[in-house]
């Protein structure tokens, strides 16, 4: 079984009207053994930016330590907080640094422009090669369930409390048909001037 | 190195409390060629005196002014070779920088990490500090920036400033020409008029240099455009 | 592995001997909806291996009586003689019963074929739709190797998994508070059929060209062509 799949999850973003979307499941587990519920696997960056780490979970820690350490050097050498496509280079750069020894996750990224506040959602491979589509990005052990799903709930320009509700049930619906995913998840909706966090409850099997 | 143990920094504190080191190097500076450095409204403005010791040198071949990166540029006062080492770091650094951030350096990061090798050379062993003081010029996020480099590492942000022989008189002559709603090309005037304060000899084209940074970038202007503002000066 | 089926076997003495791969994937995806008084049984018609596409008018749905439909994908040349010896058990049903087998029938029998090759199994994903003795609409699947279930709805091959959620999501209304799940009505089936193909043919290679689906009622089975994208 690939390393990629140890531990088992799914991650999601998407962009809205004037907002993004990221929402993740909670397990962590040891292949089909399932020990936590509440394992983190998005981190907030800044005010307007969250990143997603699916993968092995080690690496999920070991990599948002390593980024805020970077971004925290930046932030204050630079005296700004960082644009989303700033960052997305900055974890780029990071991974291709492992380039013959990677770290075992597919970053992520959404969040709003400092400035423009324009949404941003972005993916990587393992080894930092970027995509920047201009609906949305999946990740995790059931990407071909959510693309399944994204593709056919998502539609542009959607407001707040419905890129809420797709990105839940797509999510949702997703996870259920992975064995090693779900068990309860977690939605932020990020706008100009408001972050919302949502727990959602799921299936617990 | 075996030897690199042993090699201390040259730069050490007289028993006064100052760098010596560092004063000699000011000095070369104030006695190096004058430069000279606007923002304006629109964009900012680099000058700078390069004058030849004989007819038989071919003008236009080595420059002073030179582009660090598209929207960054820099002059100096004092000794050239120290300077093209510090244009070679500096286009390193920012080329570095947009490697890992697909972003064009920051003309106050780029300052700030240029000043810190100027620093690093007043504390490292075996080396001596540089013999120049620099101008960097650039245009970021819709505004221009100039800063002086010195010796020292010290580093500060200007509206308008002069450096190297002279500066005492430029600067003062700046005070009183300078304004805030300056455009770029009178930016141009009065920095050839202020390189002028002082000037030995007929000035043109040939002996001296331009460059201006604005929202198109840095660019180093032709002679033909040179002649073009000496042509409005008395 | 090689495009003919024979691939080169490196042993620890470092000789290579050529071995034989006697599976091939041609790709394809096969939706099922069953209904109060339908069944609705859709296919893609691309057939592919590897980056290349064999053809892109290749139906895959395997009219059996007037009341029963398979569709089949993933090794085509098991996916026919399956059919084949599906199409001559049935045969061979009608003439000892004197009457057509029922889709009940069918599903029981073809799950014991599956089986009888246990070990050397058919390469073929399976669903099969039809009406029961009592007109009403059944979907039954399969794993390669016999495992047979009665479902609501179902999807397999090559996009399963990009559409299995959506018809959980859009038919079985799972996860969902202040819904009653009520039978579901033809016109919304084949809607949400086709917004699925077009959906799964964004994503996955092995799915596109254009579809086609079968409508089983009682008056008989109609069928239905619609274009995908072909890239």
């Amino acid at each position: 079984m690939s390393i990629m799949s140890y531990n088992g999850g799914a991650i999601v973003a998407m962009k809205g009207k004037n907002c993004v979307a990221i929402a993740a499941d909670k397990r962590f587990g040891i292949q089909a053994q399932t020990l936590a519920l509440d394992f983190q696997k998005i981190f907030e960056m800044g005010p307007h930016l969250f990143i997603g780490l699916p993968g092995l979970a080690t690496d999920t820690q070991t990599v948002h330590q390593r980024l805020k350490f970077r971004l925290n050097l930046y932030e204050l050498k630079e005296n700004r907080h960082i644009n989303p496509k700033t960052f997305a280079a900055m974890v780029s750069n990071l991974l291709y640094e492992r380039r013959f020894g990677p770290y075992f996750i597919e970053p992520i990224i959404a969040g709003l422009d400092p400035k423009t506040f324009e949404p941003y959602v972005c993916n990587m491979d393992l080894i930092g090669c970027p995509n920047e589509p201009e609906d949305f990005v999946v990740g995790g052990t059931c990407t071909e369930q959510l693309y399944g799903m994204c593709e056919t709930l998502w539609e542009p320009d959607l407001e707040p409390d419905d890129l809420f509700e797709t990105i839940s049930q797509a999510l949702i619906s997703a996870v259920d048909r992975d064995a090693i995913s779900g068990w309860g998840a977690v939605v932020h909706i990020i706008e100009k001037d408001k972050i919302t966090t949502k727990s959602l409850k799921t299936r617990m099997d | 190195m075996a030897t690199e143990r042993y090699s201390f920094s040259l730069t050490t504190f007289s028993p006064s409390g100052k760098l010596v080191q560092i004063e000699y190097a000011l000095a070369a500076v104030a006695a190096g060629a004058p430069s000279v450095g606007i923002k304006a409204s629109n964009g900012v403005v680099l000058a700078t005196e390069n004058k030849h010791k004989s007819i038989l040198y071919e003008e236009h071949s080595v420059h002073k002014v030179e582009m660090v990166t598209n929207h960054i540029g820099m002059i100096y006062s004092g000794m050239g070779p120290d300077y093209r080492l510090l244009v070679k770091r500096a286009r390193k650094m920012a080329q570095q920088y947009y490697l890992v951030y697909e972003e064009p350096i920051p003309t106050a990061q780029l300052v700030q990490r240029v000043a810190m090798v100027m620093q690093e050379y007043t504390q490292s062993g075996g080396v001596r500090p540089f013999g120049v003081s620099l101008l960097i010029c650039g245009w970021d996020e819709g505004r221009p920036y100039l800063y002086q480099c010195d010796p020292s590492g010290a580093y500060f942000a200007w509206k308008a400033t002069a450096m190297g022989k002279n500066f005492v008189n430029g600067k003062t002559f700046l005070e009183k020409r300078y304004s805030e709603d300056l455009e770029l090309d009178d930016a141009v005037h009065t920095a050839i008029l202020t390189l002028k304060e002082g000037f030995e000899g007929q000035m043109t084209a040939d002996n001296i240099e331009v460059g201006i940074c604005d929202a198109q970038g840095f660019r180093r202007l032709d002679p033909s455009n040179v002649k073009d503002y000496l042509a409005n000066i008395p | 592995m090689s495009l003919n089926g024979l691939a080169d076997c490196r042993t620890y003495e470092g000789t290579k001997i050529p071995s034989f791969v006697p599976y091939a994937d041609n790709g394809g995806s096969v939706i099922a909806i069953a209904g109060d008084d339908f069944a609705l049984l859709a296919s893609d018609t691309r057939l592919s291996s590897g980056f290349s596409i064999y053809t892109r008018e290749q139906r895959k749905l395997f009219r059996l009586s007037d009341t029963t439909v398979l569709g089949c994908s993933g090794c085509w040349c098991d996916t026919l003689t399956l059919a084949r010896i599906l199409e001559a058990r049935m045969q061979m049903y009608l003439h000892e019963h004197q009457k057509p087998m029922s889709t009940p029938a069918v599903a029981q029998m073809l799950s014991t074929m599956l089986y009888y090759k246990r070990f050397f199994p058919y390469y073929v994903s399976n669903v099969l739709a039809g009406l029961d003795e009592e007109g009403k609409g059944c979907v039954y699947c399969y794993d390669p190797v016999g495992h047979c279930q009665k479902v609501a709805f179902n999807a397999k091959g090559s996009a399963g998994a990009l559409l299995q959620p959506l018809l959980d999501n859009q038919i079985g209304y799972e996860n969902m508070d202040n819904v009653t799940s009520e039978p579901i009505h033809i016109e919304k089936a084949m809607a949400l059929l086709k917004d699925a193909f077009i959906s799964a043919a964004e994503r996955d290679i092995y799915t596109g060209d254009s579809i086609f689906i079968n409508i089983i009622t009682k008056d008989g089975i109609q069928e239905e062509k619609f274009t995908l994208r072909r890239d």
